[in-house]
């Protein structure tokens, strides 16, 4: 060994001109948006609110603090639990339709499924589909990915509300399809860099091409699959809190309703709820992930 | 008969198997059923009568408004992009951008100061080496202490979606890009923070270990030996939480913060479809371009990574 190779420095050049370009953007933006760090102080009467919101972190309300309560409404705590459900149903109902559309999207977008190395050339036809046919249909699949997850569940909420007026039905569809389109992004990805070993062995053994996908390629992706599964049901389940500012009746809106009526005490109750429903999640996908991943 | 040990029986009998796998993924696998069957989800619901004249009025609406009465004209329609891309467009679109660069900046500094004290491997009496016997009991509590207190603020601080702190944010600062700035700097640096963490965490050990035997304080040891091995995977992290700083500045506006989503709540109030159609179009385009931005960096430091 040379002492060159010993003293070899090591390589600063990509990281420092990614944090020189993150900093120049940053002032750049800074000066674009006329900021100014007198603004981040809260005016008087932001204090005021402020002061008031805060004062009642420790002390969450435990009754309801509208003015009018109609009879029959149920204890604040059992609304406040019964808003989580509906976050948690309708998370898992877009779950539901975004696993097995993501599923397929990301079939059809993993590059493995067609490439030569993995399946053998029977016939002529069966040639020629994947010559022409298959980039055409892993293409469109790319693109179709792309859309689905460049627009924030919001923007698609707003369009689904505008289309179809408030039903369920606009959430759930809201948060499946982007979701199902970083599912298959992801779903593609985990597929084409699980190591190939099996498929090659079950290949030279003769299976066939959905046998080879399905236990060669598919299997040794499937944890990390599950386990970015869960991670997104996390993620989903912050999206259907936030859809209920909206008009969906998650948790997003009764922290909504109660902090326009100015009863911080019923805000807080709402966002200890929400906070806790999430930490719960975390911790059980979290401890899911480890164990499957392990 | 007892089967061979490289038998199939055997490695079916003997796979690894968890109680608590199990009941997770049958959760997994039932949690979506039962939410269709209980929940108020149906698909007969869309084809309801009421909702298809809501979709016809929709689509007659998304037709760009100068040509809603008259046959469809390329240079009319291209004209009244351009004129919408001079007014709003162009400007809400840079200040989206402008705000998620803020963000990430605020989120990748607070993250990285905060994933030091939450690294278990640092913040304990004796970093990096086996422990001494003359640290006291409570030297080592306090050290403990300090790793829990961070690991749990980092946990709140991710745990409020960004869209409901900048609502919160909202009411006590008022409208202008901070409560968005805000509010996707505290989210995303209590991501940043665990990510850093736990990369901290992972790092071969024995350049700490050595430099700690050597007497070195911890604070060297950060600049030296912690700080440049991870700071490949944290920029790697920070353009993965850029990408979605983008997609939430995109949304954040509808609060009233002068991004895309200002004019994006604003068109959906009036009603004018075929705005709201193009506004959201331009932040799709806007992700996309922040995605490809990000891709890039990424490769660039998967490279440093080999």
């Amino acid at each position: 060994m040379s002492l060159d190779s010993l003293q070899a420095p090591p390589s600063w050049g990509h990281k420092t001109t990614c944090l020189a370009i993150l900093l120049l953007a940053a002032v750049a933006s800074w000066f674009w948006l006329e900021l100014s760090l007198t603004d981040v102080v809260p005016s008087r009467g932001g204090w005021l609110v402020a002061r008031d919101f805060l004062s009642r972190a420790l002390s969450p309300a435990w009754k309801s603090e509208a003015h009018y309560i109609p009879p029959g409404t149920p204890s604040l705590p059992w609304i406040a639990l019964g808003a989580a459900a509906q976050t948690l149903l309708f998370a898992a109902a877009a779950m539901g339709l975004a696993i097995p559309l993501g599923g397929l999207l990301g079939f059809l977008a993993s590059s493995a499924w067609w490439s030569d190395e993995m399946i053998g050339r029977r016939n002529k036809t069966a040639r020629r589909f994947r010559q022409f046919l298959c980039p055409i249909i892993w293409t469109f699949a790319r693109v179709q990915i792309a859309l689905l997850r460049s627009i924030h569940e919001i923007l698609w909420a707003i369009l689904f509300l505008a289309a179809l007026g408030l039903s369920p039905m606009a959430a759930v569809l809201a948060i499946a399809l982007p979701f199902s389109g970083v599912l298959a992004k992801i779903y593609s990805e985990l597929i084409d860099e699980a190591p190939r070993a099996q498929a090659h062995a079950l290949r030279s053994a003769g299976a066939s091409t959905p046998q080879i996908y399905l236990f060669g390629l598919v299997t040794p992706a499937l944890p990390d699959m599950i386990a970015y599964t869960f991670y997104r049901f996390e993620c989903a389940v912050r999206s259907s809190a936030v859809l209920g500012f909206f008009g969906f009746p998650t948790l997003g809106l009764y922290i909504r309703q109660s902090s326009a009526s100015l009863n911080h005490g019923e805000t807080w109750t709402y966002l200890y709820v929400l906070i806790a429903t999430i930490l719960l999640l975390e911790i059980w996908s979290g401890s899911v992930r480890r164990r499957l991943l392990s | 008969m007892i089967p061979h040990k490289e038998s199939f029986e055997y490695l079916h009998t003997h796979r690894p198997r968890s109680r608590f796998l199990q009941i997770s993924l049958t959760l997994a696998l039932l949690g979506p059923a039962i939410s269709w069957w209980i929940g108020n989800f149906s698909w007969s619901d869309l084809t309801h009568q009421r909702r298809i004249d809501n979709l016809r009025r929709f689509l007659d609406n998304i037709r760009p408004h100068p040509l809603r009465h008259q046959d469809w004209d390329w240079s009319i329609a291209w004209k009244w992009v351009l004129d919408f891309l001079t007014e709003p467009g162009l400007n809400a679109t840079l200040s989206t951008l402008a705000i998620s660069i803020l963000a990430i900046s605020f989120a990748a500094l607070w993250g990285t100061i905060l994933a030091l004290p939450a690294a278990k491997t640092l913040t304990r009496a004796s970093p990096f080496l086996p422990a001494g016997g003359s640290e006291g009991r409570w030297r080592h509590g306090a050290w403990n202490g300090l790793y829990l207190l961070t690991r749990f603020s980092l946990a709140l601080l991710r745990s409020v979606p960004e869209y409901i702190l900048a609502f919160l944010l909202l009411a006590m600062i008022g409208p202008g890009a901070w409560p968005a700035i805000l509010a996707l700097a505290i989210h995303n640096t209590g991501i940043l923070g665990r990510l850093g963490a736990e990369t901290i965490e992972n790092l071969p050990p024995e350049p700490m270990a050595s430099l700690r035997a050597l007497g070195a304080r911890r604070s060297t040891i950060i600049t030296s030996a912690i700080l440049p091995p991870a700071l490949s995977r944290l920029i790697l992290y920070f353009s993965v939480r850029w990408e979605t700083c983008v997609r939430e500045a995109t949304v954040l506006g509808m609060l009233g913060i002068t991004s895309l989503g200002f004019w994006i709540s604003e068109a959906r109030a009036h009603g004018q479809y075929d705005r709201l159609l193009l506004l959201v179009s331009l932040g799709s385009l806007l992700v996309l371009l922040g995605d490809l931005v990000s891709a890039l960096v990424r490769s660039r430091m998967r490279q440093d990574l080999r």
